[in-house]
């Protein structure tokens, strides 16, 4: 009997497998043409032309390669750049904080609090975007307040200004940076805080010395959850910042429905995922020396 | 000295300074979606001065037909991206977890692109491949668009609970004369339904509230509602959009709610880990 049941389970395993790959191929087939196919098609028409009536063609030029050589594009790149990085740093201290204030001393309602994080995150972005734009306007509430105590006079201004887009960007997306900060922390042996005490180390070098080190992986991939898409966004220059802060997002979008020039609107699409690319090896080499040394 | 900071260090362990932080930081991030729904009731168009409390933008909203017209757009291309993403991820979570062939390692890697590409390249791709292909923009595009970026939500999702299922189950229907498909039909996936149902519920909001991808692969007319918020916005203030906002955040948070609601619902936990951050 039990020969039986395992000489017909040994036959039905090629059966098996099959079913596994007939699930799998759907799914693969419809990513394959969707997405792969899509994004090779950008590859391949940032090498491409327009005819005369602004239609793309596809060719092998170099033009619009050469053409973000121009220092207006390399301008606004580094102004993206810039943006997203200061975006970076201002998520990382207030997701510090917060993910540690929750982890420590938020007892039971730790997962309240988180999703009372989340939770705004799933509100739609433009309506939050418009939300916050209310806040900061020149005579919205949050200047009145800096106004009443002093901090502002009556010409400072937040929209319209680089402040205003990274304020944009840290509200849409200081979340992921809070939600991989905190996993990290949860997972951290709280008895090195206690044995830093012990030492005799203040509040501060604890956190510097104990607290950041451990949860450095946190922080790594919270950095790389708010850069892709702060990199990569437009609202925020749009509605926070004046036409001397656009970034790359706006300048794509502008080639593909003001401009009408789709080869170099897809140059300037390459040319972001050739920065975030060369940030996410850095990362996953960070990662990998980071895993090995854990390893050892 | 040091005998007082001993003695001082239960009250130490309250991160003081961390909690302020947090407490403006709360502040902070519910103070705008206030007071967009605050000023959803205002009886006057103003967004400085609250006037009175009154449903005059829920009204013009539900006589606004272009804005209606997007949100039944909204609605459908958000059911049809859920049922096309939950039965394509499903079936390649399961795929992936248990088979694993060369097909895999390719299945696997190509479901993470969109999760580490900015949606405005998944979006400019899109609408290249759609013109590419002669494909006018329309409804259609949205859909088929969102169902790609779903994918990888639900399979990412799903990916963790086929692989925390106990495949033993399977073996076991095996061993009772169940084929592998009736197992899998019978006995797998009634085990993974609240993560099916949690992560369906999860993109039908993520879709209907998404804006990059709609922006780039929807045509004239019907537009997202959200590409719609988007125009209304950039052409200055206007109040109605304080209330489709509202009734968007209503809707949002009630979705969210019966997506971490449904596995309790079955009598079980860990459905979704969405707060864990895995």
């Amino acid at each position: 009997m039990a020969d039986a049941v395992r000489t017909s389970r040994t036959v039905r395993k090629p059966a098996q497998e099959r079913l596994w790959t007939w699930l799998m191929l759907p799914g693969t087939l419809w990513m394959t043409v969707f997405l792969v196919a899509s994004l090779i098609l950008v590859a391949t028409l940032a090498f491409g032309t327009t005819d005369p009536l602004g239609n793309p063609r596809f060719g092998f030029v170099l033009d619009n390669i050469t053409a973000l050589a121009d220092p207006a594009y390399r301008t606004v790149l580094l102004r993206s750049l810039g943006y997203a990085l200061v975006t970076c740093a201002v998520c990382l201290l207030i997701a510090y904080p917060v993910a540690y204030a929750i982890a420590t001393s938020g007892g039971r309602h730790k997962n309240l609090l988180i999703a009372a994080i989340v939770v705004p995150f799933f509100a739609n972005y433009l309506v939050r975007m418009y939300g916050w734009s209310v806040v900061l306007s020149d005579d919205g509430p949050l200047l009145g307040a800096l106004r009443a105590i002093g901090l502002a006079d009556g010409g400072t201004r937040i929209l319209q200004t680089g402040a205003g887009v990274v304020a944009g960007l840290v509200y849409g997306f200081v979340v992921f940076m809070i939600i991989p900060l905190y996993a990290a922390m949860e997972r951290m042996d709280t008895s090195l805080i206690e044995a830093g005490r012990d030492l005799y180390a203040g509040p501060l070098r604890t956190f510097l010395f104990v607290t950041v080190p451990a949860t450095r992986q946190g922080a790594a991939a919270g950095c790389v959850l708010v850069l892709l898409p702060a990199m990569g966004d437009f609202v925020s220059a749009q509605l926070m910042g004046g036409p001397d802060q656009i970034m790359i997002g706006n300048l794509i979008q502008d080639k593909f429905f003001q401009g009408q020039n789709w080869p170099l609107g897809s140059a300037l699409t390459m040319l972001l995922m050739a920065v975030l690319f060369l940030g996410m090896l850095g990362y996953l080499r960070r990662t990998r020396k980071d895993e090995a040394e854990a390893v050892r | 000295m040091r005998a007082a900071r001993g003695r001082r260090r239960g009250a130490e362990r309250r991160p003081r300074f961390a909690i302020a932080v947090t407490a403006v930081f709360f502040a902070l991030l519910y103070v705008p979606i206030g007071v967009v729904v605050l000023f959803s009731f205002n009886s006057q168009k103003s967004l400085t001065v609250f006037d009175d409390v009154s449903l005059r933008w829920y009204g013009v909203f539900l006589r606004d037909d272009v804005l209606l017209n997007s949100l039944g757009m909204s609605l459908r291309v958000s059911l049809v991206a859920m049922a096309g993403s939950v039965v394509l991820g499903v079936a390649l979570a399961l795929g992936l977890v248990r088979g694993r062939n060369r097909l895999g390692s390719f299945a696997g890697l190509v479901m993470l692109v969109p999760l580490i590409t900015p949606e405005i390249v998944t979006g400019v791709a899109a609408m290249l491949l759609f013109k590419g292909l002669g494909i006018a923009l329309s409804t259609t595009t949205v859909m088929l668009a969102e169902i790609t970026f779903s994918i990888s939500y639900v399979t990412v999702i799903l990916r963790s609970r086929v692989a925390a299922l106990n495949p033993e189950i399977e073996e076991a229907a095996m061993d009772l004369g169940a084929t592998r498909r009736q197992a899998v039909r019978l006995v797998t996936l009634p085990a993974l339904l609240p993560s099916i149902l949690a992560s369906a519920v999860l993109v039908f909001a993520l879709v209907f509230d998404d804006f990059v991808l709609a922006y780039f692969t929807t045509g004239v007319d019907p537009q997202p509602l959200s590409v719609r918020i988007y125009s209304a916005i950039r052409f200055g203030v206007q109040p109605t959009i304080n209330a489709v906002g509202t009734l968007m955040l209503a809707g949002s948070v009630a979705l969210i709610a019966l997506a971490l609601a449904i596995p309790r619902l079955f009598g079980r936990r860990g459905g979704l880990d969405l707060l864990s951050g895995k």
